[in-house]
């Protein structure tokens, strides 16, 4: 359920962004070089759309920074479960 | 500021001087009453003071006869928390309150009481020192001192025009209603002054009873277009509109010259420490550059200094609260305000506090403001920083939709607004809101953590 509400707010943002991207969103898609290609600006802008969606994000509050899709989803699921 | 209320009374005394809800003050009464207040100053001991007080019919010969009676007064907001009164007013150390609120002190004087005093009024004071408390919004607060005698330069000569009515759209407490108030006075005209002081109230004024000339904010003409716009009124024609306060966006400036084709348009460049500093009337952003001193023009009274505004302004405070006086010796004063020089004219990019640092770049809020209200469908906007992680902080925006917008089309819009400005500079937060927070009639602008 929120890895469905995740990738949509992944995939919102990369359509704002004018991105090509796989609309699966596969958990092993880098978010920087090779994958999606973010940079910084992007990852921000990532950040907060994801902060104003769910209070939180994992670029903000997690102690690593996500890498990869799975990366971002794990972070939620972390927090649905603890 | 009591010598123009003379004057005016002299001229006109049964002209009105003041008009709120409650009815219409000539300027006789107002001078009458003035002169009480000054009377019972003097005969209290009472030499300055703060005031609690959103009725104008009141403040006007409060603020007078403190005037002739040489007494410092202080307003703060009408409806300011009591427990953050108190603090703030221990800080300026004002232990007299006058007020109609019970709430505010040991020492509350009733403003009634001062204005039907009956005694004999003292000469005219030498100084008239009048204490404008600022409406920064960080920090602590600061209180800038002037004297009534060396602001009120810029009306002393002025053409008398009874009749003529101005809205009071800012608070008397600040630097821009002291301005309204002393043009008002200066020139024998009157001041209509209705309570609230929101937009839609001095749309209400503008529809009945009816006004001539308006000084206000450009956040506050913004909103007053688009609530005249929304309930589909027919503005009627003014002979005076003024902006100022903040930097006046072109998108707006034609607006308000389309809303009002027979107005004379003003925008006045003015603040709480400096005093009226410039004003120019050809429709066109920003402040013309033939004011710019050099050694061509030894007589000019800005300068741009690092991509800041200086001023070397007549009508200055004499310095804030607890500190000397600052007249320096060459007379110039940093504003705050980023400006550059485009051909022949000087135009504001922001306020120094409001640069965003985004991954080290410099962005200034403003010009993007401007590219997004200029968008068909965005009512108004404010841009600001979001603090982040990666990147320190990113631009972001608060948008106020019309009401038929599509909030996905309008993002669209907006990111094609912004797309040939550096990447940095584009807006990685957008949100829709119902109204944008403002402090004194502004937008703000400072970063959000």
């Amino acid at each position: 359920m929120t890895a469905d509400r995740v990738r949509g707010v992944i995939a919102t943002f990369l359509t704002g962004a004018k991105k090509a991207f796989d609309p699966e969103l596969p958990g092993d898609t880098d978010l920087y070089g090779g994958g999606l290609e973010l940079d910084s600006l992007e990852a921000a802008e990532l950040s907060a759309m994801l902060e104003d969606e769910f209070g939180t994000d994992p670029f903000s509050a997690g102690e690593e920074m996500p890498e990869t899709v799975g990366e971002v989803l794990a972070f939620y699921e972390a927090a649905a479960t603890a | 500021m009591i010598e123009l209320l003379e004057r005016a009374a002299a001229g006109e005394p049964s002209s009105p001087a003041v008009v709120t809800h409650r009815g219409s003050w000539t300027y006789a009464e107002v001078l009458a009453a003035a002169r009480n207040v000054a009377a019972a100053l003097v005969e209290r001991g009472i030499t300055r003071f703060a005031v609690v007080e959103e009725d104008a019919a009141r403040l006007v010969p409060l603020l007078a006869g403190a005037a002739l009676a040489g007494a410092e007064p202080c307003q703060y907001q009408p409806d300011t928390d009591a427990a953050e009164f108190r603090e703030h007013a221990a800080q300026l150390g004002h232990d007299v309150v006058v007020s109609r609120r019970t709430d505010l002190g040991d020492v509350v004087v009733d403003p009634d009481v001062l204005l039907a005093h009956a005694g004999e009024p003292p000469a005219a004071a030498e100084r008239q020192p009048l204490l404008i408390r600022t409406t920064g919004t960080t920090g602590a607060p600061k209180a800038a001192r002037h004297d009534w005698r060396v602001l009120s330069g810029t009306v002393a000569e002025a053409r008398q025009r009874p009749g003529q009515r101005w809205l009071l759209a800012y608070g008397p407490h600040q630097m821009s209603g002291v301005q309204v108030l002393m043009h008002v006075l200066g020139t024998g005209a009157t001041l209509v002054a209705p309570f609230p002081r929101q937009p839609r109230d001095g749309l209400a004024a503008l529809l009945d009873p009816g006004v001539d000339c308006v000084s206000a904010t450009p956040t506050y003409w913004r909103f007053l277009l688009a609530e005249a716009r929304s309930r589909g009124v027919d503005l009627p024609p003014l002979q005076q509109v003024t902006l100022g306060g903040e930097a006046v966006p072109p998108d707006l400036l034609s607006a308000v010259r389309s809303a009002f084709p027979t107005a004379r348009v003003s925008q006045v460049y003015a603040s709480t420490e400096l005093g009226s500093v410039a004003s120019v009337t050809d429709g066109r952003p920003g402040i013309s550059a033939d004011r710019l001193h050099s050694d061509a023009n030894p007589d000019g009274t800005l300068k741009v200094v690092d991509g800041q505004l200086w001023v070397r302004s007549g009508v200055g405070m004499l310095g804030y609260v607890g500190e000397p006086d600052v007249a320096s010796e060459d007379g110039w004063r940093a504003t705050g305000d980023l400006v550059e020089v485009v051909g022949d004219r000087i135009e504001f990019r922001g306020r120094d506090s409001e640069v965003i640092n985004v991954g080290g770049v410099k962005v200034h809020p403003l010009p993007v403001e401007n590219r997004i209200t200029a968008v068909t469908g965005v009512e108004a906007a404010r841009v600001f920083g979001r603090a982040n992680r990666l990147t320190g902080a990113i631009v972001a925006a608060e948008i106020v939709a019309a009401d038929d917008a599509d909030h996905d089309e309008l993002k669209a819009a907006v990111r094609a607004a912004v797309e040939d400005l550096p990447r940095a500079w584009h807006p990685r937060s957008i949100t829709f809101v119902a109204a944008l927070e403002t402090k004194g009639g502004k937008t703000i602008r400072r970063i959000e953590g």
